[in-house]
């Protein structure tokens, strides 16, 4: 049995901006909760996070090379990384070694070509580029809000709430997410973290 | 028997002549000079002359090394590129096994063991490049250190390195006031000072980078420079007035 952090993450761009969001509850067979403050949004340059879905010691271990090879890229570049760049790093990373490892991630950041983008790198090594995507096992059970709710060029606030909603809902069925919720905020001025304590989310019918 | 062949062998009297020699290649790059304020740390190149067809953007003599070190060199400009690329390496490995931003000094000894290596090593040649390293460590303490082709590094306040680094060195050790580097401004002039002294036609042959604390490695503009340039020249006119009252 390993850490896993199976939950809800999911990340959603908005006019200006990219939200990416997850919860933080690690378990371990879906029985017992290794840790209730997980971070699972890990920053892998200035205006990109990664959030991180599977194992949690093959998606730290990956995510870890990934930052080094963004950041020696981006030097050697003399500019700040692409999204698309730092997404196809970790697809290298988990195609090449897809035998051993069992790590997904969405990538989401700014950059000055394409400004907010979302990627998903599936288990395998497939890229994929959306304007909203949500994962982790709590995503089955809001397909269904997301796909209904989500409009391109959100205000930042409206974009906010439509991921603090999708969150607590996935949160409030799925076992194996809870927790507090993070979000952050990146835009071309800089990175915002929200966080909102459990007793502090939106709260749905019965509940 | 000539011993300046092989770099592996000593000459009777304790010289490597490779290593001399390299350090003549680097006598003839041109001059690169380095102060370290308290708050900010300056690295200050004499740009060559380029040819009326060739674009100057792409003639890059100060290179960062990571978002807190960077570095400029005087000697061979393709063994230049081979030791940053490697201390680019380095500054991301280190980062990745021990989770923290290596100190200048780290990478200043890493460079210096990949020179003195290629100074010990059959076949190959020592690389012909001084370099000054300058950058802050994470408990903020400006660092400015100069590395030679024989592997020796030391920690320096203010140094020059290349063509006419003799010159601009005595510049500084005259010029050079304790007081002054509190101030950012004054650290800057002290540089762009160093290097009027050798470079000729002023301001338009000067390239500028400068850190301050917790910042990343900044490039001046022409035109910032050019202020810099009227600024010193101000108040040396106004100190040959003052010298020619007294």
């Amino acid at each position: 049995m390993f850490n896993t952090p199976d939950h809800h993450l999911g990340g959603v761009t908005f006019n200006g901006g990219v939200i990416i969001g997850s919860d933080s509850r690690a378990s371990i067979g879906g029985y017992y909760v290794s840790s209730k403050t997980i971070n699972k949004l890990i920053q892998v340059h200035d205006r990109i996070f990664c959030c991180i879905a599977g194992s949690l010691a093959d998606a730290q271990a990956v995510t870890k090379a990934a930052k080094f090879q963004i950041s020696f890229h981006s030097i050697q570049m003399e500019s700040p990384p692409l999204v698309k760049a730092a997404a196809s790093v970790l697809r290298e990373l988990c195609y090449n070694n897809k035998e051993e490892l069992q790590a997904g991630f969405i990538t989401a950041g700014w950059d000055r070509k394409k400004g907010p983008q979302v990627y998903t790198v599936a288990l395998g090594g497939m890229l994929l580029s959306q304007p909203f995507t949500i994962g982790g096992s709590g995503s089955t059970y809001i397909y269904g809000y997301a796909d209904a709710k989500y409009k391109p060029d959100m205000s930042k606030e409206e974009c906010l709430q439509f991921a603090t909603n999708a969150l607590a809902l996935a949160m409030g069925r799925d076992n194996v997410s809870g927790g507090v919720a993070h979000l952050v905020v990146i835009t071309e001025e800089g990175v915002e973290h929200v966080v909102i304590p459990g007793d502090k989310l939106p709260k749905f019918h019965d509940e | 028997m000539s011993y300046d062949r092989a770099i592996t062998v000593f000459s009777p009297d304790g010289h490597l002549f490779q290593v001399d020699y390299a350090q003549e290649a680097v006598k003839k790059g041109s001059t690169a000079v380095g102060v370290r304020g308290k708050n900010v740390v300056v690295l200050g190149v004499e740009k060559k002359s380029v040819a009326k067809l060739q674009d100057d953007r792409t003639v890059r003599k100060i290179c960062s090394l990571d978002n807190h070190v960077f570095m400029a060199f005087a000697g061979l400009t393709a063994d230049a590129r081979i030791i940053v690329n490697r201390a680019r390496v380095e500054c991301q490995s280190h980062r990745l096994t021990v989770e923290d931003p290596a100190t200048v000094e780290y990478i200043t000894r890493y460079i210096s063991s990949i020179k003195q290596r290629y100074t010990q090593s059959n076949g190959r040649r020592p690389f012909g490049i001084s370099s000054l390293i300058v950058g802050f460590d994470f408990d903020g303490t400006p660092h400015l250190y100069q590395t030679d082709p024989s592997g020796t590094y030391h920690a320096w306040k203010a140094n020059a390195i290349g063509r006419s680094a003799k010159t601009v060195r005595e510049f500084l050790e005259k010029n050079y006031k304790e007081e002054d580097m509190e101030s950012d401004t004054d650290t800057i002039k002290l540089a762009i000072r160093a290097l009027l002294e050798v470079v000729q036609s002023g301001g338009k042959n000067i390239e500028l980078a400068i850190m301050k604390r917790d910042e990343s490695m900044k490039i001046l503009v022409q035109e910032e420079i050019e202020e810099y340039v009227t600024a010193i020249e101000t108040e040396k006119e106004k100190a040959e007035k003052q010298k020619k009252k007294t």
